[in-house]
């Protein structure tokens, strides 16, 4: 990847500026897939998670400039993209051991919901 | 306590964009009486906002969808607020799944509240109330435990939930598992009961007073006079009159509702 200019900062506080936004996220989504690819293939889940980090990796992909990145995926700046996949990732993983594509766990007893 | 707080802020939300809605249109539109009434003064009916409603239906439907195992109902208030029913299993599972999904993104756990309703099954109701900073909008995730059934504590997804889940315990003794540090968080050192349970007692159990001869205070099991051992512990519950299920209906044959029954005139019992 050719040198770009870095901005100074994000201007969030605790968030520092991302390096190689680029490279980051391009593992992150690529673990992200591996890890929805252990799910089954028709729990919901699966298939929102996969048409939204197909979306974003496409755009990643394609764009190499940092700001127009960040424009076209429209969700913050690149560092919080960042931190969104990442929270993303660990998800993924914890829906396999979770298995919450199953059927309900257990029915609310009679009148339980049930507000005058 | 805190369930009624989340209801102001809530409300106090609706208020201000309303008042933004309502300058909206009497900029823009002079000519519509949309919110005016036959005098011409503005109504305090508030403006249903559908695009909202359908967009809060949209993504309850969405939560639904992705986490079946768990979530039993969707339901949006006539506020338009968006409440998540879920069994008591899955509390860490739809939570995280709200914090960390991309779509969701509520990053922000406001309150966790609890509710004691002793006719339910299962008498206690937990409410978190979860904040998306990405999405402007909240929700709030509810499910259900009883004295005995621990749940499981969202400590792990939300490190705000420690001291709301402390105050939970305290207040109402809902036991949270896997929780780091559950104990007393409101209430005074050797204090006994729950204190916001409906059977609690008003008086609580102890009395402290300071005592002249042994020069220090001391805690005694509460006594009161005969006249103020009288409550009328029924009042609260009785402003809900369909929670008496198959008594009575609301309403009788010459279509008087009925009140709380009246043993005893409450106003001889406080002197």
């Amino acid at each position: 990847m050719e040198l770009q200019f870095l901005r100074a900062t994000t201007g969030l506080t605790g968030m520092a500026v991302a390096k190689d936004p680029h490279v980051a996220l391009r593992v992150l989504y690529t673990k992200t897939l591996a890890a929805l690819e252990k799910l089954p293939k028709d729990a919901a889940y699966r298939q929102h998670t996969e048409g939204i980090i197909n979306d974003r990796f496409d755009l990643v992909k394609t764009v190499s400039d940092v700001e127009e990145l960040e424009r076209k995926i429209n969700c913050g700046q690149i560092e919080q993209v960042i931190i969104q996949a990442e929270a993303e990732l660990s998800l993924a993983r914890k829906m396999a051991d979770w298995k919450a594509w199953e059927p309900l766990v257990s029915e609310p007893p009679e009148g339980q919901w049930k507000w005058p | 306590m805190a369930a009624c707080l989340g209801r102001l802020l809530h409300s106090s939300g609706n208020l201000l964009r309303n008042g933004a809605h309502l300058k909206r249109q009497a900029l823009h539109t002079s000519a519509r009486v949309l919110c005016s009434n036959a005098s011409g003064g503005l109504t305090t009916i508030r403006p249903q906002d559908e695009v909202m409603r359908n967009q809060l239906t949209v993504f309850g439907e969405y939560v639904a969808e992705c986490l079946p195992k768990y979530v039993q109902t969707v339901q949006v208030t006539s506020q338009n607020e968006l409440e998540v029913l879920i069994s008591p299993e899955g509390v860490v599972p739809v939570l995280s799944f709200l914090k960390d999904h991309h779509n969701a993104q509520f990053k922000s756990l406001a309150d966790i509240a609890c509710v004691d309703m002793p006719t339910k099954p299962y008498r206690f109701e937990l409410v978190y109330m979860l904040m998306s900073l990405t999405y402007n909008s909240r929700i709030r995730v509810r499910t259900y435990t009883d004295e005995i059934t621990p749940i499981e504590s969202c400590y792990s997804v939300f490190k705000a939930a420690d001291w709301y889940e402390r105050e939970a315990w305290d207040m109402y003794g809902v036991y949270f598992s896997n929780h780091p540090d559950l104990r007393r968080i409101l209430t005074d050192y050797g204090f006994e009961g729950h204190p916001f349970r409906k059977d609690f007692p008003l008086s609580g159990y102890v009395e402290i007073r300071y005592d002249n001869e042994l020069k220090r205070i001391v805690q005694e099991p509460v006594e009161l006079a005969q006249e103020f051992r009288k409550f009328d512990l029924s009042s609260t519950w009785e402003t809900f009159p369909a929670h008496r299920q198959g008594s009575k209906p609301l309403m009788d044959t010459q279509g008087r509702g009925h009140e709380a029954p009246l043993e005893e005139n409450p106003t001889e019992e406080k002197k």
